[in-house]
């Protein structure tokens, strides 16, 4: 954190006009500044305190919610935070992501409010565990990017294959479990943070340009690849790479035939025959291991292991493609049977989210926030500049838990979001025919 | 018969008696009903179907997948066996003190503490391509390359399998061998048998049931796992556990109660065939 | 100190004692890595090369971490340990009491013991969490995962207590009786006594297995996570070293808990073989 940001903390807590509940002002400026020293960069931007009445404190601070998610998202700095600003205590539950639908669908009452992926949400909100949002309860509603709401980044711009988070965003009424064609008042998932997927490469490793999917198939890296193993994501990166290598032509990757799937299948197959592949990754974790120790040199990945790679002094790139992107987007959404106060604080919560904060927090992370403009006034313009716009960076880019994570001048590897963003080829997506899917996947992972 | 008076047995053995029924049969019979159930993207659909059984039972998958699953069942049982047999040999006839016993056996529980997935994820850097036993063998100029299949391949399971299991075989095998009346070795010596045909002829025939316990518990854990294989192989490799454990986590969970109705039904078989051989409950 | 008695075997000795040194190697190969690795520097990973040596990672285990809640978790697979230790203990010990008459179901009962151990713990874990789920219930750590990990410990137990109980001369309880010592009596001075050892055996392996299961506990687990699920969970995230240092501490811990135990016992065993001459005159 440089200098001016701590001043920034600073000026923005003691100049907090309308602090009209003094006492909690105080204790949490205290405890803000506590946890900035713990949070580091991340910290700065205590506007949730100033912006936030805290009318509702009374009421909400002894609830208890019970949130859980995937690792990604599903952050203690998080936690804190709100119970910081709201009062609300969120227990936190990290799970990986197949044991998250499992939860929303088998065990309703074990959750209060659920982190999941829109894929995930298309196949779990119609079994009625969940309970659609009133938009009109969600003071932020306005602020969530076009995104998720027509699926248009900006008015010209195509909407990619596969599950859009706009096509599943929104079902026709309070109780309905049907998705709707047009954004209604009621929402399945408050967006929050969303990507762009693609390879991760070791550059110093490779030893030429790498431009486009079907490079991880190039013979030169024969045992040095790996792709997931999350059978619906996984084929949605087997898809770009088979049509990158002009196999196969998709009428629409998201949502395959039964041909295409086993066109797919075919060449998966036969490269892990040929000893292509050195593993399959399922957990974030494993892709950090297995970049970081070596064992792979260029494989599907997540932003931010790539940027845990990196932390570690390894050379590491988030290479953009010629094919683009395969993106992704998860929301949070209420548990059917939260009522009351419990619900009360829930929106609170949610509307919280999308202030700008949480935002701040995840677009340093390498992710993307779905409120982007809540999230600029929590971020430095370096970082906005760094991370939004695709800047060299003035500073040294800090990690929300204070390491250095790029050095001053560095580019994103990508470019700005709407380069990143508007270069989307396809959603992570479930299919009409999803069950032979898995049976194909299974198919090829025992081959 | 004393079939009036009341038999205090029946009061001692409800505790187990009620774990059994609730959380072994219940859930049997839960998993056998559902097998027969439909079910789409996100729900069971109750219903008496046999597509769950027929996809199974005719795909190439379940047949490369129980193959698989029998060879390492089977390397696994060989190498714990051999090696399991040995550790029991060492420890009931060489170490005479009952304290050092415990101590060495002690010894070899302690890093069974530590989470096996912890424990799992340590294997990379052990056996990794720039790993430890890699970088010792090229320092000691024994390879030139790394060894590739140290790591991510079967014979990386099968390592996994014999270091989590074969404890398993030790202490069954132990206990066997702690009840064989020393008179009949020294005799077996004295008759003029080598150590070996001592081993053979005497000890082996009289630790028979710690051998089949033993056996027992290797197959029938390697037969269940799933974490093993998945993270060992690098997702390379699927067992029969592994095939249930996609299903269940893509909520297809009447496939996968087929499969582990189709897995219980070949372990029982496989357990009938060696209780053929040994009276479990006389031996212990 | 082992060999020392029985010059003859010598010869078999030391090759054995290698193979049992390897052994133990072999077991503690993953302990020495995560050991060696939880030193790591603070831009350290989870793989070599070593990033500088540093205590950075112990210190963090006792802050909050990014993702994850050891915390709780720990707490709550301890709790889940015990409680499974405690009740294999006395309900293995109660039916290995029960099997010594004989009883109507007892085989039976014996038999499903027995397919209960050798049961894919997978599928115990998928049975309970649908049958709860069908009948409503919310599964929970300290219901269902109990039940589910009783499955497993119980029939271990109870197989210890059959060895126990097969070998156990039933003289000594006669004697008593024939003394005039009622049931209870008997059972608690002179039964207990002599295989109180394998029923601490029996409670340990009961928290040993229970305290590092994931499969059974996979589905059955309700809204909070045992340590084992939360350290899976963890991984959707960058873990660090933190992971390391638990389990060297663990490691450490294990270690001083039995060096304790060991001392205890030696120092009262000790104290019995200095008083026992005394007594008897």
């Amino acid at each position: 954190m440089s200098f001016e940001d701590k001043k920034a903390i600073d000026g923005t807590v003691d100049s907090a006009p309308g602090t009209n509940a003094k006492p909690a002002a105080g204790l949490s400026r205290r405890s803000f500044i506590k946890a900035a020293g713990v949070v580091g960069g991340a910290a700065f931007g205590s506007g949730a305190i100033t912006g936030f009445p805290l009318i509702w404190a009374q009421n909400i601070k002894d609830i208890k919610l019970r949130q859980f998610g995937t690792g990604v998202s599903n952050l203690n700095d998080i936690a804190q935070k709100a119970k910081e600003d709201l009062g609300i205590t969120l227990e936190l539950t990290a799970l990986d992501s197949d044991a998250v639908a499992q939860r929303v669908v088998t065990q309703p009452r074990s959750f209060d409010i659920a982190d999941i992926e829109y894929w995930i949400c298309k196949k779990t909100f119609p079994a009625g565990t969940m309970q659609a949002m009133d938009t009109s309860r969600l003071k932020n509603f306005d602020k969530i990017s076009p995104l998720f709401i027509n699926g248009k980044l900006t008015a010209e711009s195509t909407i990619a294959q596969g599950t859009a988070p706009h096509t599943v965003g929104f079902v026709e009424g309070k109780d309905s479990t049907t998705f709707a064609s047009e954004p209604t008042q009621w929402m399945t998932l408050v967006p929050t943070i969303y990507n762009a997927d693609t390879l991760g490469i070791r550059p110093d490793l490779v030893g030429r340009p790498i431009t486009h999917w079907r490079d991880i198939m190039d013979p030169a890296f024969k045992g040095k690849t790996s792709i997931l193993n999350i059978p619906a994501i996984g084929i949605m990166d087997a898809a770009m790479i088979c049509e990158s290598m002009g196999a196969i032509k998709y009428t629409d990757k998201g949502n395959m035939s039964r041909t295409e799937i086993d066109q797919t299948i075919e060449i998966l197959k036969k490269a892990k025959a040929e000893g292509q592949f050195r593993a399959f990754w399922k957990s974030f974790d494993e892709s950090v291991n297995l970049m970081s120790s070596g064992e792979v040199v260029i494989q599907s990945m997540w932003s931010p292991a790539v940027a845990a790679v990196r932390a570690k002094g390894i050379a590491c790139k988030y290479q953009p493609l010629e094919e683009g992107y395969r993106a992704w987007g998860g929301g949070i959404g209420l548990a059917k049977h939260l009522s009351g106060l419990e619900l009360d604080a829930a929106y609170e919560y949610i509307d919280w989210y999308l202030s700008g904060w949480v935002g701040a927090y995840l677009n340093r992370q390498g992710y993307y926030s779905a409120a982007p403009e809540t999230s600029k006034q929590f971020m430095s313009a370096d970082e906005w500049g760094y991370w939004i716009e695709g800047q060299p960076a003035q500073g040294d880019i800090l990690s929300p838990d204070g390491k250095v994570m790029e050095k001053a001048g560095a580019v994103r590897d990508g470019g700005s979001y709407w380069d990143r963003m508007g270069a989307v080829a396809c959603w992570n997506s479930v299919m009409d025919e999803n069950k032979y899917m898995v049976r194909k996947w299974n198919e090829f992972i025992a081959s | 018969m004393r079939s009036f008076s009341f038999n205090p047995s029946y009061l001692q053995v409800t505790p187990l008696a009620l774990v059994i029924l609730l959380f072994l049969l219940f859930p049997v019979i839960t998993i056998i009903i559902v097998s027969f159930w439909d079910y789409d993207a996100f729900q069971l659909l109750p219903d008496f179907i046999f597509d769950n059984y027929q996809f199974l039972l005719t795909s190439d998958v379940t047949l490369k997948a129980y193959l698989k699953t029998f060879f390492y069942a089977l390397s696994t049982w060989a190498i714990t066996l051999t090696l399991g047999f040995t550790i029991a040999y060492y420890l009931a006839f060489y170490i005479r003190s009952s304290l050092l016993q415990s101590i060495l056996f002690i010894l070899c529980t302690v890093p069974f503490l530590t989470s096996n997935i912890i424990r799992m994820i340590s294997w990379i850097p052990l056996l990794g391509r720039n790993g430890l036993v890699n970088s010792a063998l090229l320092e000691l100029n024994l390879i030139d390359a790394p060894i590739e299949w140290l790591l991510y391949s079967d014979f990386a399971v099968v390592l996994a399998f014999v270091h989590l299991y074969t404890l398993f075989m030790v202490v069954p095998i132990f206990n066997s061998m702690m009840r064989i009346d020393r008179n009949l070795i020294e005799a077996s010596i004295d008759a003029g048998a080598s150590t070996l045909q001592t081993i053979f002829q005497v000890v082996v025939p009289l630790c028979k049931s710690g051998i089949a316990i033993g056996s027992i518990f290797v197959v029938t854990l390697v037969m269940g796992d799933f974490i093993t294989v998945s993270l060992m192989s690098g997702g390379l490799s699927a067992s029969v556990g592994v095939l249930i454990r996609n299903e269940i986590s893509l909520l297809q969970y009447p496939a996968a109660a087929a499969g582990a109705v189709v897995l219980l039904i070949t372990v029982l078989i496989m357990l009938s065939i060696l209780f053929r051989f040994i009276n479990i409950k006389k031996e212990l | 100190m082992a060999a020392s008695g029985n010059t003859q075997r010598k010869a078999g000795f030391i090759p054995l004692t290698i193979v049992f040194v390897l052994f133990l190697l072999f077991l503690y190969g993953p302990t020495a890595t995560i050991a060696l690795l939880s030193f790591q520097g603070p831009s350290g990973g989870l793989t070599f090369p070593m990033n500088g040596v540093s205590l950075h990672w112990f210190r963090q285990l006792f802050e909050t971490q990014q993702v994850g809640d050891f915390g709780g978790s720990l707490t709550r697979s301890l709790l889940l340990g015990f409680a499974v230790m405690f009740s294999t203990a006395l309900f293995s010990l109660l039916a290995g009491l029960a099997y010594r008459r004989k009883f109507r179901g007892g085989g039976v009962l014996f038999y499903l013991a027995l397919v209960s151990l050798i049961l894919p713990s997978i599928l115990i874990s998928l049975g309970i969490g649908i049958m709860f789920d069908r009948l409503g219930l919310s599964p929970a750590w300290y219901s269902s995962a109990l039940g589910a990990h009783l499955t497993w410990t119980l029939p271990f137990g109870l197989l210890i207590m059959f060895a126990v109980f097969n070998r156990f001369n039933k003289s000594y309880e006669a004697a008593a009786i024939d003394m005039g010592a009622t049931a209870w009596q008997s059972f608690r001075l002179v039964v207990l006594p002599l295989i109180l050892p394998s029923l601490i055996g029996v409670a340990l392996f009961g928290f040993t297995l229970s305290y590092d299961e994931f499969a059974r506990t996979l589905m059955t687990a309700g809204t909070f996570n045992t340590l084992p699920l939360e350290i899976y969970g963890m991984t959707t995230n960058v873990t660090s070293p933190v992971l390391y240092a638990l389990g060297t501490l663990t490691t450490l811990f294990s270690f001083t808990l039995i060096g304790t135990a060991l001392l205890a016992i030696w120092i009262v065993r000790r104290r019995r073989a200095r008083n026992a001459p005394a007594a008897e005159a």
